[in-house]
């Protein structure tokens, strides 16, 4: 499946349309219009004064624009909560990928006893919900005293086997001369792993960092359980506290403000999709796998 | 300088030469390098799985230390009506999500890998709520299905429909929870489908050209057979996800009203956090993974015999 982002790329610029396809087209078009509508909804909602956002038809362009919802938001400790989001997911992804590359060349490259055995059970974990394990995990954290802290939030997110997979991959397929000059300089596995086989695999990182970062942006159990503390909070889990609905939570703001906080939310995780949307997709369609 | 490098390497290659060719030498820093990834998989994937099996047998708070009662908190479950309620929930979400995903996912790859106009443009938007967090996506729905402002049942209210209460009355908020988790996966399928679609190979759709095969026709006897392991496995992911919903749940609805959108996992969220009932709550767990095996394993071998019928 390494030729998927060769198709994908070769495929890109489509213009042929017979005449007796445009209304399949059309039709077509239509659907992911509405795909994208959300999407705008939430951008114009954020962007309107509080005074006109119910009103009693939809309106898709605001009348009028203003940041005053944006301003809202900051009232709340977002900035804080901002960088919680990237202190947690930058650390869990970096360790994620170097480790994820490290066991996926070892896997793929080297010859050891059970190392298929491994794999395998690498694998076969996929299958169990980690929600099993959550709630011992939540008070194994409390009891060592780790509850609301950064390495209670990184630790349990580290193993993501997508990136072991992604790696092995990449590696069965590396061409064997690269390292045999380098073991004839009397280099060990370690030495070729960092020096020739990690530099050269900048397609699988790139793929295996931007699935397994926008994972850990996004994660919500896990730091909804562990968090007790309001300035430890990751940014899903301070802005769900925005969502206007009845039973325990407490409403705080209008659906205004709501979508300039969720508008905020998303804007890395779709700018990074939109730069690096071909690794993206290779390394989803490579493993087949996401999360 | 030249020389020494060149003595150098002559000096190392027997050695080197031999650990290649003797295919039985045990490369030890193999599980040195691997060590790096399992030690966090064992202590923090591994471990938690394999002591909340145990606790599932015992009686724990969140204080004291746990209490072995065998199979009591499976049979607590078995018998509380809320259990039941969350399992039959998240069948209901998996019948919604799974033929909504996969077809729709489907239906987007057919038409993108035409290669019309904009279909670049098209795959990108298609794929985006993919990659935002449940909360966002919660909270955008929440707005959209606003029963008396929101832009659905505005639309509907034209044609003459509604207004539904989406997420605030019995009969409709899962259906609602359903509609933003189908807008959030749809993504994964589709460029799953379109990745198969491409490797379909061109010589197929010739042949068939050749034999005057309509649209329909290619589609079914050409491309359907030829991807249907993409298939099997779409509809195997998404079983798993959907039996696992729970974000989505908690920013929209709070498995609401009366329970009518609550899932296994929010469930399992409410026993353990809120009531510290921590035996009981790993017990559900493993009753939820069970279900997803036996469901998994059920679903390929369907899959399989309808491929051989």
């Amino acid at each position: 499946m390494a030729d998927v982002g060769a198709v994908l790329r070769a495929q890109l610029p489509g213009t042929r349309l017979a005449l007796k396809d445009v209304p399949v087209w059309l039709f077509g078009m239509f659907f992911v219009v509405l795909w994208a509508a959300p999407f705008v909804w939430m951008v114009s909602t954020s962007l309107k004064p509080s005074s006109q956002v119910m009103t009693p038809v939809v309106e898709w362009l605001p009348r009028e624009v203003t940041l005053e919802n944006y301003r809202n938001v900051m009232k709340y400790p977002i900035a804080t909560w901002a960088m919680n989001s990237v202190i947690v997911a930058g650390v869990a992804t970096a360790l994620c990928v170097l480790f994820g590359a490290m066991a996926g060349y070892a896997l793929a490259r080297l010859r050891f006893p059970g190392r298929n055995v491994i794999f395998l059970l690498f694998l076969a974990s996929i299958m169990i919900p980690p929600e099993v394990g959550v709630v011992p995990l939540l008070l194994a954290m409390i009891k060592v005293g780790w509850a609301s802290t950064y390495q209670a939030l990184i630790l349990p997110t580290i193993a993501n086997v997508l990136a072991v997979y992604i790696f092995r991959q990449f590696f069965l397929t590396f061409p064997r001369e690269l390292e045999e000059a380098a073991i004839v300089d009397g280099a060990g596995p370690f030495k070729i792993f960092f020096r020739i086989a990690l530099p050269l695999a900048r397609s699988p990182a790139i793929a295996a960092t931007v699935i397994v970062f926008t994972l850990n942006w996004n994660n919500f159990l896990w730091p909804l359980l562990i968090t007790f503390d309001e300035n430890m909070k990751t940014l899903p889990v301070g802005i769900a506290a925005f969502a206007p609905v009845v039973g325990s939570h407490t409403q705080l703001e209008g659906y205004a403000t709501a979508m300039a906080a969720v508008t905020l939310l998303c804007i890395p995780s779709v700018v990074l999709f939109l730069a690096l949307q071909r690794y993206f997709i290779e390394g989803i369609t490579t493993s087949g796998l996401k999360g | 300088m030249a020389d020494a490098v060149v003595v150098d390497r002559a000096a190392a290659a027997p050695r080197h030469a031999r650990s290649l060719s003797a295919r039985g030498d045990i490369e030890w820093a193999g599980y040195a390098l691997v060590a790096f990834f399992a030690v966090p998989f064992l202590i923090f994937n591994v471990g938690p799985v394999l002591f909340g099996i145990y606790v599932g047998f015992t009686e724990w708070g969140i204080i004291g230390s746990p209490q072995w009662i065998g199979l009591e908190n499976y049979r607590t479950a078995l018998a509380d009506p809320w259990v039941r309620v969350a399992f039959v929930n998240v069948m209901k979400y998996a019948l919604v999500i799974v033929p909504g995903v996969t077809v729709l996912g489907l239906l987007f790859a057919l038409f993108v890998n035409q290669s019309w106009p904009l279909s670049a443009v098209s795959r990108t938007i298609l794929f985006t709520p993919n990659v935002v967090s449940a909360t966002v996506i919660g909270l955008i729905w929440v707005w959209v299905l606003d029963t008396q402002f929101g832009v659905l049942n505005h639309y509907l209210g034209l044609i003459g429909i509604g207004p539904i209460k989406w997420l605030t009355s019995v009969q409709w908020s899962l259906i609602g929870v359903s509609i933003a988790s189908i807008w959030w996966d749809m993504g994964l399928a589709f460029v799953l489908f379109l990745a198969a679609l491409q490797n379909v190979p061109r010589d197929l759709y010739e042949a068939a050209d050749i034999d005057g095969a309509g649209r329909l026709a290619k589609l079914w006897h050409v491309v359907l057979p030829h991807i249907r392991p993409t298939i099997s496995m779409v509809v195997t992911l998404q079983l798993i996800s959907t039996m696992r919903i729970f974000s989505q749940v908690y920013v929209m609805t709070d498995g609401g009203p009366a329970g009518s959108s609550s899932s296994v996992i929010y469930y399992i969220y409410k026993t353990a956090v809120q009531q510290q009932r921590l035996g009981f709550a790993s017990a559900v767990s493993i009753l939820l993974f069970i279900a997803i095996l036996i469901l998994t394993i059920v679903q390929r071998f369907v899959l399989r015999e309808t491929a051989r019928g």
